[in-house]
């Protein structure tokens, strides 16, 4: 499988909630329908986070993968 | 020859950052200057009670001569354009300063341009002129429905929104209006706040004054002709009166020296306060991109810890204070109550204490130990 591309990264490490999710809202606002949203976070409580806010507005997670203790996510911009 | 200190913005990083050097170094070891474009300096926790009638314009600011101790200069102008490269920065009358150390405290803008519709159909507490009309709109209210929340992302203050939910709920009972009106509480979280111990005990009391919590409310535009708030999420709501967090931006001097990221916030690193690839030059406050909130307490530690390191280094000593996230936090929850909260970059989910009205004295009292002890970099 191909490596999908991000159209935009938020680099949230470091950052405790809401910083990540407040963060992805941010680059939600300005994205389009299609674009690829990569949020890079540390925060334990932003995959929850992260799951609750797809199930509410409908977008889609292409993947979570953690690794050396960053949360990484891939979300398609599938509704707004 | 004294070194050279400019330190550019007099908010209330700038002001403690400049009293709490001259204290400690005569003026012949440090020549201090604060510039800031304002006269008058407000604190700004204060428009939270303006907006509620408990306290007035005058009570809550005073003149910024009248705040430096011995020994800082205070220049009224308007800084244009800051070149660490050069060591210098330039102000609109074309007049360039050289320094030896530099820091900016340029504090947050409003980006009203970020949300349509916001500038004509929101109320807020962010400036004190928005403070003063909030207050006279609260007055004229006859009842019907306030949407109060989170407007824009990034914004001073991440608990003022909840504050002036319970204040507006204690305001509309007092005048006894509380039955002829509905708050809703409006957030793009999950939840009405953050983190989630905090977050019981907001749910908690927003469950017993009858707010009722709107969540995955991320404020698209404003109608105001309509009297309607959209969402992203495809939700609208109809209010009567809205009040909403603005959206916050870095001051325009960083965006067009280019030593910010696309909205302003200047890097740093988070324990020094250094800009990058400077060892003379630092930001605090609002002005940082740091993961830490907006608000008034963070920048007065970060000021103390550079304060403290420029003080070291001129005594020939090594730079040993270090900024960890510190932040402090007293919510009014209404009837004379509040909660608080503390944090700081490894520790941030310590348990929202019960609402009591001794919290809420304690805010009562930094209200005037800031003019004190706080500005005056005693603490």
């Amino acid at each position: 499988m191909s490596e999908i591309k991000p159209t935009v990264t938020v680099d949230a490490r470091g950052m405790s909630c809401p910083g990540p999710l407040t963060n992805l809202i941010k680059a939600y606002r300005k994205a389009n329908v299609g674009d690829v949203i990569e949020v890079l976070a540390t925060d334990p409580g932003f995959k929850p986070d992260l799951e609750a806010w797809i199930r509410r507005t409908g977008n889609e997670i292409i993947s979570i993968t953690e690794e050396g203790g960053t949360i990484r996510a891939l979300i398609r911009v599938s509704s707004k | 020859m004294p070194r050279r200190l400019l330190i550019v913005g007099g908010g209330d990083g700038g002001t403690i950052l400049a009293n709490r050097l001259a204290r400690r170094l005569r003026p012949e070891e440090l020549e201090i200057e604060v510039i800031d474009k304002e006269e008058i300096h407000f604190y700004q926790p204060g428009f939270l009670f303006v907006a509620f009638g408990e306290a007035s314009r005058e009570g809550i600011s005073k003149p910024r001569r009248k705040l430096y101790s011995k020994g800082v200069r205070f220049t009224r102008a308007e800084v244009r354009e800051i070149d660490p490269g050069e060591r210098r920065v330039r102000l609109s009358s074309g007049e360039e300063k050289p320094y030896d150390y530099l820091v900016i405290a340029t504090g947050s803008v409003l980006n009203y341009e970020d949300i349509d519709g916001f500038r004509e159909g929101a109320n807020h507490i962010w400036t004190i002129e928005d403070a003063e009309k909030l207050y006279q709109a609260l007055k004229n209210f006859k009842g019907g429905t306030i949407v109060v929340g989170v407007g824009g992302l990034t914004y001073k203050c991440p608990v003022a929104p909840l504050e002036i939910a319970f204040l507006t709920d204690e305001f509309l009972r007092a005048r006894g209006l509380r039955e002829k009106s509905e708050i809703k509480f409006i957030s793009p979280l999950e939840r009405p706040y953050g983190p989630r111990l905090l977050n019981r005990v907001v749910v908690e009391r927003m469950k017993d004054r009858g707010i009722e919590p709107i969540t995955f409310f991320t404020v698209d535009r404003i109608d105001p002709q309509r009297r309607e708030v959209h969402s992203l999420e495809g939700e609208s709501l109809r209010y009567d009166m809205l009040v909403l967090s603005p959206p916050h931006r870095g001051a325009d001097v960083i965006l067009n020296s280019g030593i910010g990221d696309e909205e302003g916030w200047i890097p740093v690193d988070k324990h020094y306060l250094r800009l990058r690839d400077y060892d003379d030059a630092f930001a605090i406050g609002d002005a940082t991109n740091l993961p830490v909130p907006k608000t008034g307490v963070i920048a007065h530690f970060e000021a103390s810890t550079v304060a403290d390191n420029i003080y070291y280094e001129l005594r020939g000593m090594e730079r040993r204070a270090m900024f960890d996230g510190q932040s402090f936090c007293v919510i009014e929850m209404g009837r004379e109550q509040a909660s608080a909260q503390v944090s700081n970059y490894y520790y941030t989910e310590a348990p929202g204490l019960i609402p009591t009205r001794v919290l809420h004295l304690a805010k009562l009292a930094m209200n005037n130990m800031y003019w004190t002890c706080i500005l005056g970099g005693y603490i």
